[in-house]
C-alpha cells in the first residue's frame, strides 16, 4: 500500500513521517522515529508492554494506527517513555525503579513508566489498592510486582520531599 | 505482527460515516477503541478494505443527562469515562460494577461503550492466528464449515464475552442507531442474535451512536459478577448482573442477566417471579442461581470447562443477587 | 575472605541499583528488537500446521514473485543437524524431511518489509504426507512404528533406572508408606521479550568474498549460540561473533539455541544482506522449550517418628519432539530427590518421551519442580498419616552438612534448618495453623537447587568461566565477563565483587559483557550458575590485578604487600588511618582533578619526599602501570573435582559446588462454592550463602516465588491434539497485579566456603516450593489433596464437591484432579485424530471416535 505522509507530536516535538495507513503507532514509533523504548510484547493488546500517554492518558501503541493520532487542534499529544526523564535527571519514579528493584529484565519497565507516571499525576497519593489495581493493566513476569510498589511508594515520598528517590 | 493493509477513512460526522458505510458494506470495518478489531485483524480474522476510524466524529462521547428521560452514553464514551462517572455510580451501579471488570485499567482508557456492546463473539478455536486455524482446518466462524465444539451442527457457538452489555440488559437501556436513512432505536435486549457468527441485528450501513440508559432503571441497586481466570485483562468466561429494587425487605422489581456462556447475553426471565413480592434471602437467590445456570449454555469455547462456567452462573448469580439486595 | 562479617565490606551486602538501570527506565537501553542495521531485512518463518507429516515438496515460486521478497530459505539450505546436548543432535534450522510438531519451521522469507513478509508465508506451497501423530506420552512410549524421531525406537529419548541404597528394605521398615500419582501440567517461560535475532555478514578485505558473521541475539548463553552456528554453518567459530544485548527475560527461555538464531544466519547468507527475526508472541509459544507436563508416580516411606526411609520415584515426561535439554531434565528430577532431606534410600525411573508438540526445555527450577510437588505433597500427607507436624517432620529429615549424599551429591552449606525457623516464626505456625477458621489455611514447603552444575553440558575440562580484567591510566576498570545478563543482575554482581576486592568505587567499573569476540569464554546463564561461577572468576581476576597494585603502592609506601589496603578508593598501610588529616597534603593527584592522571606519576614523583603512608586508587594504579603498562588480570572458575558427583550413568547431573535452600509458608484462602483460591501472603526464607545485592536477591526470590505461584494456580498449556489452545499472553495465564499477593522474602546467609564471598543461588530454587505450599495450604483450609496443577477454581471445586458427597458434576474432563490418571485435553473435537478437516481424511489415526462435548 502506498505511504502517505502524516505528521505526529511526539514527546513535545512533531515530526512528519511517511509510512503505510495500516501501520501500527508502535511500529511507527519504533521504526520510523526510532523511539524503540516502547515495546513490543505480545500481539494481542495484553501485556501493556507498548504503553504510551496520548494526552496524559496511558493507551496501548500495539492497538492504535498511526494515522489515527496525528497531532491536531492541540490534541494527541503523544508521549513515550523517552519523553518522561525530566530536566536532565531521571523522574524520581524512574530513579526509585532502579534503586528498589521495580525492575529487573527492564523489558516491561516502559509500559509501566507510563502507567505509573499517568496514576501519580491523577492521584499523587494513592492507597496499596489503587497502586495495585492501576498497575492491573501491565504484565511483569520477573519482580511478581511487589519491588514495584515500594519504588512507586518510595517515589511519592521522593516527590514530597522534592528529591531523587534515593535509599 | 502487522496489520493487514487497508485505507484509514476518518469521517468527522454521523452522517458521512454511514455514507461510508453504505457505501463499503462488505469491505469496511468499524474502528473506535480498536482493543478488540485490531488484534483480531492482526491474526487476519477481519481483512477490510476500509478501516473507518470513527473517534474524530464529534458529540458522540458525551453522558449526557436528561431529566425525565434518562441519560444518553455516547458510543465513543470511554469505558474509564463511564467508570469514573459519579452519575453512574450513583443512579446505574450495576452498569458501574460491570464496566470496571472490563479488560485492564488501560485498555478501559481505548475501549468504548458501543464497542463493548458489539464486541465480536470469541472461542478459542476462532481467535486465534492464521496460522494457528490453518491447523484445524479453520472454523465454522471464519473461513471453514465445522464448529469445533458442536461439531455435530452447522451453528457457532463463540461466546458472546462482554461484561457491559449483560447490565445493559438489566437496565432495559436501548441504543441508538444511525443508518443513511436516519435514526431508530433498539432495546438492547433485541439487539442479539444468539448466533456465533452474525451475532448483532445491524445492517451493514448501520452503527450504534449512542445508549439510552431510562429514567426509570436508575435508583436500582446493582451487582455484576465476573469469571475469569486472571484478577485483569480476561474477557469473562462467565458474567452475571443484577439490578434490584427493594421496598422494605421486598423485592419490588429486579432483572437478572448473564454473558460470557452464550452466543447472545440473555436476561433470566423467570427470575422476576422468583423474587418479585417476596424477602429477598439464600434460597429465594439460590433459586434464581438454578434458573441462570439453566439459560446458560456454555460449551468448549474457551480455558475453563462448559460445566464448570455454567455451575459458576448458579453460584454468581446467587451471590449477586444478594450483593444488590444488600446493597438497596 | 568469607569468614568477615558483613559490615567488612564496602560494596558486597549493600543493596544498589543494578548498574544497566537507567536504561531500562528511560527506554535508551537496547534489546534486540530495538537494534536495526543499513539494509537490514526483515524474515518470517512458516511453520507446520501439521503434528507430524512428511514434506513431499516446497514451492516457494509465488512468494519469490511477490515484489519485496529477497529470498524463501528451506531446510536443504542448511541441513546439518544441532542441539543443545551433544547427545540430542535433533534439530536443524528448517524442516529438512518431516514436520514433527504443529509450529515446527517450515521455510523462512526474507522480505523488505514485515507485512510483505507476512503476506509471502501465505503464498508458499507445501506439500505434506500426515503421518500418526504422539500427543500423550503414555501412548507415546507404546509406539511401535511412526516413530517422531527413527534413531529413538518407541519414541522414549532416554530412560535412567537408579538405585541408591537399599529402597527395599527402607520401605520394609516404614511404619507408613503411602503412594499415588501426581500430575504437573506445562508451564512455559513467558519472557516479556519475544525472542529476537539480527545476523549481519560482512565482507573479507582479503578475499573479497563473505567474511564474518556477526550475531546479534536474544540468548542466555551466547558460546552455545557461537558454537551451533559454526556447526550449521560449517564456519569456524572465530569467524563467529555473537553479541547479547540487553535481553528482556529468560526464565531458560533463552538458555539454548531457539530456531530463529541459526535461521537468521541461513537467511542472511542467502539473502547477502542483514536479516533480522523477531517471534510473535505465538511463535515465542510454540518455540517453547519450557517444564514439560510430567507424571510421578511416587512412593514415600516414614517411620512414627517421621524419619525419611525410602523414596521411589517414576517420573514421565512429555518432552515435545526434540530433545532440548531433555536428558538433563530427566536427570535433574531424579537427582534432586536428594540434597534437600537425608534420604537412605531412593530408587528413580526416569523417562523422557517424546510428542508431536513443541519441544520443552529448561525452565526456571529446571527438572526439580514437578517432582518436588509431588514429594513435598506426599510428605505432608505422611505428616498428617503419624500425627506429626508439618514443619515438625521436615526438621526430623534434614542433612547433617558437610556430607555427601546417598547419590553423590556433596552439601557443604545448609541453611535450610534456619530457613525453616524463619517462616515458621514470621508466619505464626504454631499459633495460627488450624486457627484460621473455615475455607483457610496454611502450608509449609521446602525446595532447594544447585548453584551451576558442576560438570558441563559440553563435556570439556575448559573452565566454566573466564573473566578479564583491565585498568588503563584513566583510572577506569573494565571487566570482560562473557555472563550474560538476562534481568537477574549479573552485570551488577560482577561489578561489585571486582569494586570490593579492588577497593575502588563503582563508578569506576564498567562492565563489557557477553561478546565472543571481547569477551572471554562462559557457558552462559542457566542452572544458577553465574554469580557462583563467574562470581568467582571476577573474583580471581581481581585479585590477579591487585597483586600488582599492591606491589608498587607496597614499594611507595615502604611496607609489606601484606600491609597494603585498598578501599573506597583509597590505598593505604595497615594502621593508618585511611583518610589523612586535613592539615596534611591531600593527595597530589586524583580522578577529578583535572584529569591529570598521564602526568600524574611525573608529579607524584616530583613532589614524594619520602615514603607515603596513603594514596588514591589512581596513584597507586599509575605506580603499578609505570612498571608493566596498562593491567590486566584474569581469573577463571572450574568446580572442584569433589564437587562432580557419582560415577554411576547420568551422574553428571544433579552435582553442583553448592546448593540454595529455600522454605516457604503459604495462606490461602479457599472459596468452596467456587474453587477459587486466593493466596492471601507467602513467606519464603531462602539460603543463598551470602547475599552480594541484598535487593536484587529479594527480587529474585520473590520473582521465582511468584513464578511458583503461577504454575501452582493458573498457568498451563491447554492442549488438544498437539494443538496449543491458548498462545498468547491473553490466554496464558501469567498473573496480573491484581491476584498478585504479597510475598515477604527472607534472606538467610550460609557463607559457602567456595562461593564468591559466600555466595550461591538465589534466582532458581525457592520456585519449586511455592506449588507444594499452596496445595498444602489448600488441603490445610478444605481438606482436599490435589494431584494435579494448576489448582485451577474448576480442579478445587471438583475435588471440594467430592468430598462433600455433592451431586457429581464431570467438569475436569474426566480427569480427577485428586487421583490423576492421565493427561487432560481440552473438551470439543479432536480434529487431528477425529472428525477434523478433510485434508485430514488419509490420516491412519482417525478411526479414533469423536468426543462429543458434554454439555451440548
Amino acid at each position: 500500500m502506498k505511504k502517505e505522509l502524516i505528521e505526529l507530536k511526539v514527546n513535545g516535538r512533531r515530526h512528519e513521517v511517511a509510512i503505510e495507513p495500516s501501520k501500527l503507532l508502535l511500529d511507527t514509533l519504533r521504526e520510523d522515529l526510532g523511539l524503540t523504548g516502547s515495546k513490543r510484547g505480545c500481539d494481542d493488546s495484553s501485556c501493556g508492554a507498548c504503553t504510551i500517554q496520548v494526552d496524559g492518558v496511558p493507551m496501548l501503541s500495539c492497538t492504535m494506527v498511526a494515522a489515527s493520532y496525528q497531532c491536531d487542534n492541540g490534541g494527541n499529544e503523544i508521549t513515550t517513555v523517552e519523553g518522561v526523564a525530566e530536566h536532565g535527571a531521571l523522574a524520581a519514579i524512574q530513579k526509585a525503579y532502579g534503586d528498589w528493584g521495580g525492575s529487573q529484565c527492564g523489558y516491561c519497565t516502559p509500559g509501566f513508566m507510563m502507567t505509573v507516571r499517568a496514576l501519580l499525576e491523577r492521584n499523587p497519593e494513592p492507597s496499596d489498592e489503587e497502586i495495585r489495581h492501576s498497575l492491573s493493566g501491565n504484565l511483569c513476569r520477573c519482580t511478581g510486582y511487589t519491588q514495584m510498589y515500594q519504588a512507586i511508594k518510595a517515589a511519592i515520598q521522593a516527590e514530597q520531599k522534592g528529591m531523587a528517590a534515593g535509599k | 505482527m502487522s496489520l493487514p493493509t487497508f485505507k484509514l477513512l476518518r469521517p468527522r460526522t454521523v452522517e458521512e460515516a454511514v455514507g461510508m458505510l453504505h457505501r463499503y458494506q462488505d469491505d469496511i470495518q468499524i474502528c473506535a477503541g480498536g482493543t478488540d478489531l485490531l488484534p483480531s485483524m492482526k491474526q487476519r480474522l477481519f481483512t477490510p478494505k476500509f478501516l473507518m476510524d470513527i473517534r474524530g466524529i464529534d458529540g458522540l462521547e458525551r453522558i449526557r443527562v436528561t431529566p425525565g428521560l434518562g441519560v444518553e452514553l455516547g458510543a465513543l464514551t470511554t469505558l474509564s469515562a463511564v467508570e469514573d462517572s459519579g452519575f453512574i455510580h450513583r443512579h446505574y451501579p450495576v452498569l458501574h460494577e460491570a464496566v470496571k471488570t472490563v479488560a485492564s485499567p488501560i485498555l478501559r482508557n481505548m475501549g468504548t461503550m458501543g464497542g463493548n456492546i458489539c464486541l465480536d463473539t470469541r472461542c478459542l478455536w476462532y481467535n486465534q492466528s492464521l496460522q494457528w486455524r490453518k491447523s484445524c482446518g479453520f472454523c465454522i466462524k471464519k473461513d471453514g464449515d465445522l464448529c469445533h465444539v458442536a461439531p455435530g451442527g452447522k451453528k457457532c457457538w463463540a461466546a458472546f464475552s462482554a461484561d457491559t452489555p449483560a447490565a445493559l440488559l438489566c437496565l432495559s437501556a436501548e441504543v441508538n442507531v444511525a443508518s443513511p436513512s436516519g435514526f431508530r432505536r433498539i432495546a438492547i435486549a433485541d439487539l442479539y442474535t444468539n448466533d456465533g457468527v452474525n451475532r448483532i441485528k445491524l445492517a451493514k450501513n448501520e452503527m450504534i451512536t449512542s445508549i439510552y440508559l431510562p429514567e426509570a432503571s436508575a435508583g436500582y441497586s446493582g451487582a455484576y459478577k465476573k469469571l475469569r481466570i486472571r484478577g485483569s485483562i480476561d474477557y469473562p468466561l462467565a458474567g452475571v448482573a443484577v439490578a434490584l429494587k427493594k421496598k422494605g425487605k421486598i423485592v419490588e422489581d429486579v432483572k437478572v442477566a448473564i454473558t460470557g456462556v452464550n452466543p447472545a447475553p440473555h436476561l433470566v426471565p423467570d427470575a422476576l417471579h422468583a423474587l418479585v413480592g417476596r424477602e429477598l434471602n439464600e434460597h429465594a437467590a439460590t433459586v434464581v442461581g438454578e434458573l441462570a445456570s439453566r439459560v446458560a449454555k456454555p460449551l468448549t469455547t474457551s480455558l475453563l470447562t462448559p460445566e464448570y462456567r455454567r455451575e459458576i452462573i448458579r453460584v454468581y448469580t446467587k451471590r449477586a443477587v444478594m450483593a444488590a439486595g444488600a446493597a438497596t | 575472605m568469607t569468614s568477615l562479617k558483613k559490615n567488612d565490606f564496602s560494596v558486597i551486602g549493600k543493596p544498589i541499583a543494578m548498574i544497566d538501570s537507567a536504561g531500562k527506565v528511560t527506554g535508551q537501553g537496547k534489546y534486540a528488537d530495538d537494534l536495526s542495521v543499513p539494509g537490514m531485512l526483515i524474515g518470517k518463518i512458516l511453520h507446520s500446521h501439521l503434528p507430524h507429516a512428511l514434506i513431499k515438496k516446497i514451492d516457494a515460486s509465488r512468494a519469490l514473485a511477490l515484489d519485496g521478497v529477497v529470498t524463501v530459505v528451506i531446510g536443504t539450505d542448511a541441513p546439518n543437524t544441532y542441539g543443545i546436548l551433544p547427545v540430542g543432535h535433533d534439530e536443524t534450522a528448517l524442516a529438512v524431511e518431516k514436520v514433527r510438531y504443529v509450529g515446527d519451521n517450515v521455510a523462512c522469507v526474507v522480505a523488505e518489509s514485515e507485512s510483505i513478509a507476512e503476506a509471502a508465508l501465505e503464498l508458499i506451497d507445501v506439500e505434506y504426507e500426515p503421518l500418526p501423530a504422539w500427543f500423550d506420552p503414555e501412548d507415546s512410549m507404546e509406539a511401535q512404528a511412526n516413530f517422531i524421531h527413527e534413531q529413538r525406537p518407541n519414541n522414549i529419548e532416554k530412560d535412567y533406572h537408579h538405585v541408591f541404597g537399599d529402597p527395599d528394605a527402607g520401605f520394609a521398615q516404614a511404619d507408613v508408606v503411602l503412594e499415588g500419582r501426581y500430575i504437573a501440567n506445562e508451564v512455559t517461560h513467558a519472557a516479556m521479550e519475544p525472542h529476537c535475532t539480527l545476523a549481519a555478514f560482512e565482507f573479507d578485505s582479503h578475499t573479497g568474498r563473505e567474511g564474518r558473521l556477526t550475531v546479534q541475539s536474544s540468548t542466555q548463553v551466547p558460546y552455545y549460540l557461537q558454537h551451533k552456528l559454526s556447526i550449521v554453518l560449517e564456519m569456524p567459530m572465530s569467524q563467529i561473533r555473537v553479541i547479547k544485548p540487553l535481553v528482556g527475560g529468560g526464565f531458560g527461555g533463552k538458555s539454548e539455541i531457539i530456531p530463529l538464531e541459526i535461521i537468521a544466519a541461513v537467511a542472511a547468507r542467502k539473502a547477502k544482506a542483514p536479516v533480522k527475526i523477531t517471534y510473535t508472541r505465538e511463535e515465542v509459544f510454540l518455540a517453547h522449550r519450557g517444564r514439560p507436563r510430567t507424571i510421578i508416580d511416587l512412593k514415600t516411606g516414614v517411620k512414627k517418628d517421621g524419619s525419611i526411609t525410602a523414596v521411589a520415584a517414576k517420573v514421565i515426561q512429555d518432552g515435545g519432539a526434540y530433545c532440548s535439554y531433555g536428558v538433563v531434565t530427566i536427570l535433574y528430577s531424579g537427582a534432586l530427590l536428594g540434597a534437600l532431606y537425608d534420604i537412605p534410600n531412593i530408587k528413580y525411573d526416569g523417562f523422557r518421551v517424546l510428542t508431536n508438540k513443541p519441544a520443552c526445555g529448561a525452565m526456571r527450577g529446571h527438572g526439580t519442580v514437578n517432582v518436588r510437588f509431588a514429594f513435598e505433597s506426599q510428605l505432608d500427607e505422611l505428616a498428617g498419616k503419624i500425627n506429626m507436624d508439618p514443619v515438625s517432620i521436615r526438621r526430623k529429615n534434614l542433612l547433617k552438612p558437610p556430607c555427601i549424599t546417598v547419590n553423590g551429591l556433596r552439601v557443604q552449606s545448609y541453611g535450610l534448618p534456619e530457613c525453616i525457623d524463619v517462616v515458621a516464626r514470621e508466619s505464626k505456625w504454631a499459633e495460627r495453623r488450624t486457627k484460621l477458621g473455615k475455607g483457610r489455611g496454611l502450608g509449609m514447603a521446602c525446595s532447594h537447587y544447585v548453584s551451576g552444575a558442576a560438570s558441563s553440558i559440553i563435556r570439556s575440562d575448559m573452565p566454566h568461566s573466564t573473566v578479564n580484567i583491565k585498568i588503563d591510566r584513566d583510572g577506569g576498570v573494565i571487566i570482560y565477563t562473557g555472563a550474560s545478563d538476562i534481568g537477574q543482575g549479573s552485570d551488577t554482581m560482577v561489578a561489585q565483587i571486582a569494586a570490593e576486592v579492588l577497593g575502588c568505587k563503582m563508578n569506576r567499573i564498567k562492565v563489557v559483557a557477553a561478546d565472543t569476540d571481547l569477551t572471554p569464554v562462559d557457558i552462559g546463564s542457566y542452572s544458577s550458575r553465574v554469580t557462583f561461577m563467574n562470581g568467582n572468576a571476577t573474583l580471581r581476576a581481581a585479585e590477579d590485578i591487585k597483586k600488582r597494585i599492591v606491589a608498587a603502592a607496597a614499594l611507595k609506601m615502604a611496607c609489606a604487600p601484606e600491609d597494603v589496603i585498598m578501599r573506597d578508593d583509597l590505598v593505604y598501610k595497615k594502621g593508618v588511618a585511611p583518610v589523612a588529616p586535613k592539615q596534611e597534603n591531600a593527595p597530589t593527584v586524583s580522578g577529578h582533578v583535572e584529569g591529570q592522571i598521564l602526568r600524574g606519576s611525573v608529579q607524584q614523583k616530583r613532589k614524594d619526599e619520602g615514603p607515603k603512608e596513603r594514596m588514591s586508587f589512581e596513584e597507586a594504579v599509575t605506580a603499578a602501570m609505570d612498571n608493566t603498562g596498562a593491567l590486566g588480570g584474569t581469573g577463571s572458575y572450574a568446580p572442584p573435582v569433589e564437587a562432580k558427583g557419582g560415577k554411576h550413568k547420568g551422574g553428571g547431573v544433579g552435582p553442583s559446588p553448592a546448593y540454595s535452600y529455600s522454605a516457604q509458608v503459604a495462606d490461602v484462602t479457599v472459596d468452596e462454592e467456587t474453587g477459587e483460591v486466593t493466596v492471601n501472603k507467602i513467606w519464603a526464607a531462602h539460603d543463598c550463602g551470602r547475599a552480594l545485592n541484598p535487593v536484587s536477591v529479594e527480587g529474585q526470590v520473590i520473582g521465582s516465588v511468584w513464578m511458583g505461584l503461577g504454575q501452582a494456580l493458573q498457568e498451563e498449556f491447554v492442549w488438544k491434539d498437539g494443538l496449543l489452545m491458548n498462545p498468547s499472553m491473553l490466554e496464558y495465564k501469567s498473573p496480573s497485579s491484581t491476584e498478585s499477593p504479597e510475598i515477604e522474602s527472607f534472606i538467610v546467609e550460609s557463607i559457602d566456603p567456595e562461593g564468591p564471598f559466600g555466595a550461591k543461588e538465589a534466582s532458581e530454587g525457592s520456585l519449586a516450593a511455592a506449588i507444594p505450599a499452596i496445595s498444602n495450604a489448600i488441603y490445610d483450609a478444605v481438606g482436599v489433596r490435589l494431584r494435579e496443577c494448576p489448582f485451577s477454581p474448576e480442579r478445587v471445586l471438583s475435588a471440594i464437591r467430592a468430598k462433600n458427597g455433592q451431586k457429581k458434576i464431570e467438569m475436569t474432563n474426566r480427569v480427577d484432579p485428586t487421583a490423576p490418571h492421565k493427561m487432560r485435553e481440552h473438551g470439543g473435537s479432536t480434529w487431528y485424530k477425529g472428525k477434523g478437516p478433510q485434508r485430514h481424511a488419509d490420516d491412519p489415526s482417525r478411526k479414533t471416535t469423536t468426543e462429543v462435548p458434554a454439555a451440548d
